[in-house]
């Protein structure tokens, strides 16, 4: 009896470290796994030098609708234009009403060519007359001219600060954000030339320099916590780069792992996470990298649907702000994971996988179906197989063999074999 | 291993290590317990777990007999209830005993203290300080709480009276209808309120039990000229009633049904609720019978007294005495069904004692059992292997399920009726699902949804009845509950499952009802057929009441359609003409000028020059509000048309006949003058 534990132990003494951290052993040096990746820079460089596909290159810009940015002034123009149109039409004794590009799902296109949704060219007449819509036109006239006002003084407020200055009309937050957008279509511009932001949310810290509003900010030098997204897009510039690739994260735990191990310097890279779904500055922001520095984008979700949903909003954008696809979204983001497929493949115990629920494997069920999921088979792959085994895991699922495992095991590994999709 | 103590007295025991007892225990005699002595140690049984439960329990069946029997001939019930607090010494002068002083106080429960009464008055004396303090504040006061301290031995004694005008009971079977426990006159097949013929003498074995009262009945039948009055306690032991007086007497107002009097322990103030609510909801789900609830005690201001009117005169058709359904019977019924049975024949048998099976089908039926079948084969020479064969055959084969037609629902007319008397609401509906089969028992389903009305509580309120009775117990477990609390989307028929005021009124009719538990209070959610006829049922009438909440939705809209457009009107011209006027603004300062048309610069120029304010704006939209406002009232007529409510007969109780009127005769209806 004591004999077989002695053994035991030893057994356990000797494979101690591959248990630890398994497929350690399978990882080449750093250098190696650098050459790899420097193939992959070299190739996105290139291949992002063709000119990118626009609306009107389709000859879809007839059917399709899509907004600009738009210089302050014409702003204010357009908007001082609509209100002597609203007042003529209520002087004439026709009371007035807006015509509302829809944002519905049934207006929403996605264009292979383009790798994006674009919004279809249907509205909605918006009349005030109407118990219906009787508060909706109310709150419009309400946001447009505080736009006005913003565009006249020509500074930024945040959505917050836009709902608080009639909470009586608006109530809550939800309903005046839903207008803002409304009244980026009913201008045709961007919602960034509205002046109007979101509080920041999302973070980038690595191997990056950039500019903001003139300050020379370094990327490297922010700490653990990295940089906050600046909110408006147009007081970012200057960008600067030695990294190989950009890495998209979806949670904040993971983010703070590779931000705390300096996974940058191990491989020149820049790390970005908007804490889940992404909002409008982060996206602007992931666009701006991709197309001044032409670096590859890995992106690292949960195996679950709402990761793949995360993904295909940085990619193809979301339904909500269709309206905008063209500056919002980043085209060719890799799936480098965590995949339904590297459950089994880094034998991640069974008790750190969950079942999906039958919400989940709705949702899962339903991304099979879109558009922007079919065109990339080895994603139906994936997808396929998680809603078989009906399991998910979470980036921490990584956590199981020691919390150091994502930075110096799976990630580098994932590298050299250059898995991505 | 307790061998030490017990040794000597029970070696045999001790051995076995079964019983610490010390005592030999007394040799087992093999003894046997009638029936009423069963029930009298299990009482929870029957519904009789304390004395308010009791309390409850004596009204409640005797409300039901008094009910059977009058609707056993067809006559409109009027029951009457009386329950009379007696006091302490009330009651021992009733049974004769002379009420004693205490004269060691120390002995009773009840006895205060020195320690309890200090505590009490530094109490008391801490109150009216905080009183005082109020009082000097000008407070309201609020009235001392005086608690009455009650012990334990002070039972509460209540006389229980039922008054009906039913059939009556033949005056030589009285003794034997409430004296003798498990003896009843509805033992056979069909719905009814009762089952087992125990409610009357329960009460009975508890008056007994409690006050050693016994119990008074006075009956008399339509054809008879006099009244019997029976004074009667049971022997519990035997099982058999003990007569203390059984006479004839002059029935003097030819009055026929019975009137029976019992006094019990019981508790008023804690069933007090229960006893009103099982009122309310058997004046429901019966709106053609009239109830009289009476609670006389000594202090004046405890009284009640309610009366529920009667709202109608039909009657539901009395349930049909039904023969067993093949896939309905066990082993033991068949044998019992051979026993009874008139018929010599197999076929004949099969094809008269029970239902859904036609000759032709029992021909068939035989020629399956085998080749010891025939038709002519005599059924009471079956053997046991016979019968086996039969009751196989029975579970197995396919039969038509029962109808519906031994049932008798409510109906939808007395549901809603009901439902209307009592509690008032804004909109009702009731719905009555066609009979379905559970285990070859037919059942019924019917439902009512009540929105708003009187005393009627925010969120579900769910009404069970079974076989027309209400159910009160054990809600929590019912189908009824559980399908409206989580199996109806409530808001999908616009219904607010927690504002609104949604009654639920479910019945379910059958000729078994498949209780749950021993106390018959609920019926399980686990019976498949049950639970999806009640969720259809409930369904139904939400569909009903979503039309009409659709309808006064949109009447709603139209008056509020006005106000609704106004009241933006501020906000709107207000946010346009800030515009305009930033823009003349900037239009007057010719650095900025804008590109815009001569029209529109001539716009802005108004602006400036306050040809064109908010105020004209507002005025200009408002009466393109109003104009719209009425376009759409009309479209909203012309659309809707006169509608007319569905009428709905109004039920008039008749008055005494009266001979002396008048007529006043015209073309169209008589005016009846009485005087």
């Amino acid at each position: 009896m004591a004999d077989k534990r002695k053994r035991r132990r030893a057994d356990s003494d000797s494979d101690d470290e591959s248990a630890r951290l398994p497929f350690k052993n399978r990882l080449k040096s750093d250098a190696a796994i650098l050459s790899i990746l420097k193939t992959l820079t070299e190739a996105t460089k290139s291949a992002s030098t063709s000119k990118t596909l626009t609306l009107s290159d389709l000859n879809l810009s007839s059917t399709c609708r899509e907004v600009t940015d738009l210089a302050l002034s014409s702003v204010q123009t357009e908007i001082q234009t609509l209100a002597i149109s609203l007042a003529k039409s209520i002087l004439a004794g026709n009371g007035f009403s807006f015509s509302v590009p829809s944002r519905a799902a049934t207006n929403q296109l996605y264009v292979p060519e383009l790798d994006r949704i674009v919004l279809k060219d249907k509205s909605s007449i918006r009349p005030y007359a109407s118990v219906s819509t009787v508060r909706k036109t109310t709150i419009t006239t309400r946001i447009l001219s505080l736009i006005h006002q913003l565009s006249l003084k020509n500074i930024h407020v945040t959505k917050r600060d836009l709902f608080y200055t009639d909470v009586k009309l608006f109530q809550d937050q939800t309903q005046s954000d839903a207008v803002l957008d409304d009244v980026s279509c009913i201008l045709g511009c961007t919602r960034s030339s509205l002046n109007v932001v979101a509080a920041e949310k999302g973070v980038v810290v690595g191997r990056l320099i950039f500019s903001d509003n003139g300050d020379m900010i370094d990327c490297t030098k922010m700490g653990i916590g990295g940089k906050a997204i600046p909110p408006n897009i147009d007081r970012v510039g200057d960008m600067q780069s030695d990294a190989l690739f950009i890495l998209l994260v979806e949670k904040d735990a993971a983010y703070m792992r590779l931000a705390e191990d300096r996974f940058y310097n191990r491989f020149p890279c820049i790390i970005v996470t908007a804490k889940g779904q992404p909002d409008v500055a982060t996206r602007l922001f992931l666009r701006k990298m991709k197309m001044e520095l032409k670096l590859p984008v890995l992106a690292l979700v949960d195996s679950d649907p709402y990761g793949l949903k995360i993904l295909s909003v940085y990619g193809c954008g979301s339904k909500n702000m269709s309206y905008d696809s063209a500056n919002l979204t980043t085209p060719d983001i890799k799936w480098l994971g965590i995949r339904p497929s590297d459950l089994d493949k880094y034998k991640i115990p069974e008790q750190c996988r969950l079942a999906m629920t039958e919400q989940d494997i709705k949702t899962g069920k339903d991304l099979l179906e879109e558009d922007f999921v079919k065109k990339n088979p080895g994603w139906v792959e994936e997808l396929n197989l998680m809603v078989k085994t009906k399991q998910k895991a979470e980036i921490q699922a990584l956590s199981t063999f020691g919390f150091q495992y994502l930075s110096e095991v799976y990630l580098p590994l994932k590298l050299q074999q250059q898995d991505w999709l | 291993m307790d061998s030490g103590e017990s040794s000597e007295e029970s070696p045999v025991q001790t051995k076995k290590g079964k019983s610490k007892t010390p005592r030999k225990p007394k040799t087992s005699v093999l003894k046997q317990k009638s029936p009423a002595e069963f029930f009298a140690e299990n009482k929870n049984i029957a519904g009789f777990d304390n004395p308010g439960k009791s309390l409850y329990t004596t009204v409640r069946e005797l409300v039901e007999n008094a009910l059977d029997s009058a609707e056993s001939i067809a006559e409109l019930p009027f029951v009457e209830v009386t329950i009379e607090e007696i006091n302490r010494s009330k009651f021992n002068s009733m049974i004769g005993l002379i009420d004693r002083e205490r004269i060691d106080e120390a002995l009773y429960g009840d006895f205060e203290t020195a320690k309890a009464r200090e505590k009490r008055l530094a109490k008391e004396a801490r109150f009216q300080e905080a009183q005082a303090k109020n009082a000097a504040l000008g407070k309201k006061v609020k009235e001392p709480t005086a608690k009455a301290i009650k012990g334990r031995g002070e039972a509460s004694f209540y006389r229980v009276t039922c008054k009906d005008n039913g059939r009556g009971m033949p005056h030589d079977d009285i003794p034997n209808m409430f004296g003798r426990v498990l003896s009843g006159t509805k033992y056979g097949l069909k719905q009814t309120r009762g089952k087992f013929g125990l409610g009357a003498k329960m009460a009975l074995i508890w008056s007994k039990m409690s006050t050693g009262l016994p119990i008074e009945i006075s009956s008399s039948m339509k054809s008879q000229n006099y009244t019997s009055f029976c004074r009667l306690d049971i022997d519990i032991h035997r099982n058999i009633p003990h007569i203390h007086l059984h006479e004839k007497r002059d029935d003097k107002e030819k009055w026929h049904g019975a009137e029976i009097q019992v006094v019990i322990e019981g508790n008023w103030t804690t069933y007090r609720s229960k006893i009103l609510h099982y009122m309310r909801q058997m004046a429901v789900i019966t709106p053609y019978a009239q109830f009289m609830f009476r609670f006389v005690s000594e202090t004046s201001d405890k009284n009640v007294s309610i009366r529920f009117a009667r709202r109608t005169d039909v009657m539901p058709a009395v349930p049909l005495e039904t023969k067993y359904h093949p896939s309905a019977v066990d082993l033991l019924l068949i044998k019992r069904l051979i026993g009874e049975t008139s018929k010599p024949h197999l076929l004949q048998f099969l094809q008269h004692e029970f239902v859904n099976i036609g000759k032709s089908h029992a021909e068939r039926l035989i020629g399956e059992m085998g080749a010891d079948f025939s038709s002519k084969t005599p059924v009471k020479s079956l053997t046991s292997q016979q019968i086996v064969r039969i009751h196989q055959l029975f579970r197995q084969a396919k039969f038509d399920d029962p109808s519906g037609d031994c049932l008798s629902p409510a109906g939808e007319y007395n549901l809603r009726l009901g439902i209307i008397k009592e509690l008032n609401p804004d909109m009702v509906a009731t719905y009555t699902a066609s009979a379905q089969v559970f285990e070859g028992h037919p059942f019924i389903v019917e439902a009512g949804v009540s929105l708003g009305g009187k005393d009627v509580k925010q969120g579900l309120n769910i009404f069970r009845f079974a076989n027309r009775i209400p159910l009160l117990f054990e809600q929590g477990a019912d189908v009824v509950t559980r399908t409206a609390m989580k199996r109806i989307n409530w808001n999908s028929y616009k219904i607010n499952q927690t504002q609104d005021k949604i009654g639920v009124f479910v019945s379910i009719v059958s000729t078994k009802i498949p209780f749950k538990g021993t106390g018959k209070e609920y019926i399980g959610d686990d019976i498949s057929e049950i639970a999806s006829a009640v969720k259809t049922s409930i369904k139904q009438c939400c569909t009903q009441l979503k039309s009409k909440i659709v309808k006064k939705i949109q009447a709603r809209e139209q008056q509020e359609r006005k106000r609704n457009l106004t009241r933006y009107i501020g906000d709107a011209t207000g946010a346009i003409y800030g515009i305009l006027k930033e823009a003349s603004q900037l239009h007057a300062n010719k650095k900025k000028r804008l590109e815009i048309t001569d029209e529109d610069a001539e716009l802005l120029q108004k602006v400036s020059s306050r040809l064109i304010t908010k105020e004209i704006l507002s005025e200009k939209l408002a009466q393109h509000v109003e104009q719209v406002d009425y376009e759409m009232a009309m479209e909203y007529a012309t659309q809707s048309g006169v509608r007319e409510e569905p009428r709905e007969n109004v039920y008039l109780q008749s008055l005494e006949p009266q001979k002396n009127y008048m007529d006043f005769h015209t073309p169209i209806f008589v005016f009846r003058l009485f005087q």
